[in-house]
């Protein structure tokens, strides 16, 4: 052992071996498909999207350099605001939410009862229907009149909301809609909770844990990893949203504009299509997109930085 | 060193994988070409056009078969034709460096695209053939016009009139319908029908319908050319937003939308007007032909728009829109373009095909023609196609950010979000810069 040791780092010392550069050779060799497309479609794109961030750019006509301008007219730009809050109250309130209905979902799933297979496909269908498919399903199921959400609560007595077409209501139905797939969520969750040792309960058990006490002190920080990845790509998710929005609250009915009933479903991703493709503003565009870079990092780093107190990992 | 021989051997090969891959969509064209060159006894080959238009279904076929017509009478210029109803790919398309040879657009992305180079300007083949523009409506021909140059012809054009229910205007002891703005507005009180503690059950006339048309009937404008202006806080555009305002605000939007939720699709039989949940509507000349395939037993009048009670002069006012042709920026083959453009809104094309789908022709020479005898509601339409107050939305660079930003705010306007003043002052806010 001690020799191959001081053998390497004499290696190191003279530099790599013929051998080493080879093998150093063919791994780049094999990468290369991977480092030939993240260089044209990733790094390439990323940079010119600054650069026509910082231009006047319509597609058409050469790229017209306008400095911060582009930025000085988004911290003026109502949309932007109203784009930014819409987005927000998805983040933060219906990222928990379906969070939460995941990880409720993943413990049921998680019973030992006849039958258990079926249920965790049912509930896992949903993920598998395309998004715009399952928009297209939910219009029908929101539709004030004759949709079946609104049958049952006319049922129960309780009051029939006009759901996509009032603007209080509309980013509630998406967070519905949300709840709908959460099984895929739950999918992830239930390889968690089936990784958590069975000794762990026993031992509660016996020391006269209640389910709460079980549920809160063993599981939430043995799936607490899982949540952290979660939460996480909810959040990307929530600061991307856009098909859902698109299909709901598409074009002829809001007079060409796109964003809903009082534009209650402008999202990020939609004001920066619209200014993109309906209006050509490309580095106006860009602008957005590098504004809304910004944020998903600032917030993940900041989720990822609180993390360090009630995330636990295995053997720490 | 055999080795690494091998190795730039491999990395060769992969780079010219990729090069070949890169040009192999070149090669067979250009094999076909010489080939056809050396044997072939034409020295000319025919040319082949993509022609890229937004219809389907129907109205695409009737398309297709102006297009079959114009490849049996020429076969020296072959037309291919594609139905692609998503505007956004030729954008695409323009910008990758292979664009359609001629294709369809709006009349409000015209200028827009043209301006910025998109589409490619038609002046000089208009004057080298002698088309005369003239003869098309000056409201149509105008959105596809800016600072002297002529980017699309129209083949089409859409102009909304005032449809009426006949028996349910019966039914409320109205005769006849409302011709100025203040009878609409009575109109609408005495057809708007409450019942069930308030619940609403029958509409005069949806109020978020149509604020351009209604700014014509105030004789308003949205932008001051000479100012270089945008006005969308004209008085006359302001009176039409404070006419819906007025109307919405009768129901509010709490029932306004409970009443619309419950309404059936457009293009069905189902279609608030043809059922009887809307008494009035405002809408196009396809229209009529809709009612006859949806709701046959419909009675129904078609009238003209109504005007501002206090100014006489501005009767029979309208916002026409319009669908047009026009050849992309870097096409192979612009005079084989033009000439099937040039063809294809010649008078006879364009009754053809115009009649076929139930539009309204461009050309003021078409509008007496025979062809239209038959299509439904045309006698009003093609009459009120010639009236002089008709207009259409000013057409410059920013123009489709502006609708999309004026629509934005009278909707927000019309739900009480922002005041009429403030919602106008944003969209002046917003779009006055862009002015150049």
């Amino acid at each position: 052992m001690k020799d191959s040791i001081s053998g390497q780092t004499s290696l190191r010392r003279r530099g790599w071996t013929r051998r080493e550069w080879h093998y150093f050779w063919l791994g780049l060799i094999f990468a290369s498909p991977w480092i030939i497309g993240f260089l044209i479609f990733t790094v390439y794109p990323f940079f010119s999207s600054l650069y026509f961030s910082l231009t006047e750019y319509d597609l058409f006509n050469a790229p017209r350099w306008v400095g911060m301008d582009n930025y000085k007219a988004i911290m003026k730009d109502h949309n932007f605001y109203k784009s930014i809050s819409n987005t927000l109250f998805m983040a933060f309130i219906s990222v928990p939410i379906t969070l939460f209905s995941s990880l409720l979902i993943a413990m049921l799933l998680n019973f030992k009862v006849k039958g258990i297979n079926y249920y965790r496909t049912i509930f896992y269908l949903p993920a598998v229907i395309p998004s715009v498919a399952s928009a297209l399903l939910w219009t029908w199921m929101l539709n004030p009149d004759f949709g079946l959400v609104n049958i049952f609560l006319r049922w129960a007595g309780l009051p029939d909301p006009a759901w996509l077409l009032d603007p209080q209501f509309t980013k509630p139905s998406l967070i519905l809609m949300g709840l709908w797939g959460s099984g895929a969520g739950a999918l992830i969750f239930l390889a968690a909770l089936q990784g958590v040792p069975q000794t762990y309960y026993e031992a509660a058990q016996v020391d006269g844990a209640n389910w709460w006490h079980r549920f809160w002190k063993i599981t939430v920080p043995a799936l607490s990893p899982i949540i952290l990845f979660q939460l996480i790509m909810g959040l990307i998710g929530a600061f991307q949203i856009f098909t859902e929005s698109y299909i709901l609250a598409g074009g002829k009915s809001n007079g060409g504009s796109l964003g809903g009933p009082g534009q209650s479903l402008l999202f990020y991703a939609v004001n920066l299509y619209q200014e993109a493709f309906m209006n050509l503003k490309m580095g106006y565009a860009s602008a957005l997109a590098w504004i809304l870079f910004i944020i998903v990092m600032l917030i993940t780093l900041l989720v990822l930085k609180t993390s360090k107190r009630w995330v636990y990992y295995g053997g720490e | 060193m055999m080795r690494k021989g091998s190795l730039w051997g491999l990395i060769f090969i992969l780079l010219l994988a990729i090069l070949s891959g890169c040009s192999g969509k070149d090669t067979p064209s250009s094999g076909k070409e010489s080939g056809e060159t050396k044997g072939g006894d034409s020295p000319k080959e025919p040319v082949e056009l993509s022609f890229w238009y937004g219809w389907t279904g129907p109205e695409g076929e009737a398309l297709e078969k102006l297009i079959k017509k114009w490849n049996d009478a020429n076969p020296d210029i072959k037309v291919k034709g594609l139905s692609q109803s998503d505007y956004q790919k030729q954008l695409t398309a323009i910008t990758g460096g292979n664009p359609p040879d001629v294709a369809s657009n709006f009349g409000k992305d015209v200028v827009p695209w043209g301006e910025r180079g998109a589409m490619m300007p038609l002046d000089d083949y208009i004057k080298k053939d002698n088309v005369d523009l003239g003869d098309f409506v000056p409201a149509a021909l105008s959105s596809s016009q800016s600072q002297g140059k002529t980017y699309a012809i129209p083949i089409a054009m859409h102009v909304s009139m005032l449809f009426y229910n006949k028996d349910m205007l019966e039914k409320a002891g109205l005769n006849g319908p409302p011709e100025t703005m203040g009878q609409l507005k009575e109109y609408i009180a005495k057809l708007s029908v409450k019942e069930n503690g308030g619940k609403l059950q029958q509409l005069g006339l949806w109020p978020g319908v149509d604020a351009f048309t209604f700014s014509y009937s105030y004789g308003g404008s949205f932008y001051d050319a000479d100012k270089k202006q945008v006005t969308p806080d004209h008085a006359g555009v302001k009176a039409a937003i404070e006419f819906g305002k007025g109307i919405w605000d009768q129901f509010g939007s709490k029932e306004l939308d409970r009443f619309a939720s419950g309404l059936g699709q457009y293009m069905s039989p189902q279609n608030p007007f043809f059922t009887g949940k809307y008494a009035m509507t405002i809408d196009g000349e396809w229209l009529p032909t809709f009612i006859k395939q949806f709701a046959p037993n419909l009675k129904y009048g078609i009238a003209p728009i109504p005007y501002d009670d206090n100014n006489p002069n501005l009767k029979n006012p309208g916002n026409v829109t319009t669908s047009v042709f026009y050849i992309p920026k870097g096409v192979k083959h612009p005079d084989e373009s033009w000439k099937f453009l040039k063809w294809i809104t010649e008078p006879e094309q364009m009754a053809e095909f115009t009649a076929a789908i139930g539009n309204l022709p461009t050309r003021t020479s078409l509008q007496t023609h025979e062809i239209y005898k038959d299509v439904p509601g045309f006698k009003e339409f093609l009459q009120y196609s010639s009236s002089p107050n008709l207009r259409s939305f000013p057409a410059t660079t920013f123009s489709s950010e502006y609708m999309t930003e004026f629509s934005t705010q009278y909707n927000a306007i019309l739900r009480g979000e922002v005041s009429v003043d403030e919602g106008l002052k944003r969209v002046k806010d917003k779009i006055q810069p862009l002015v150049k």
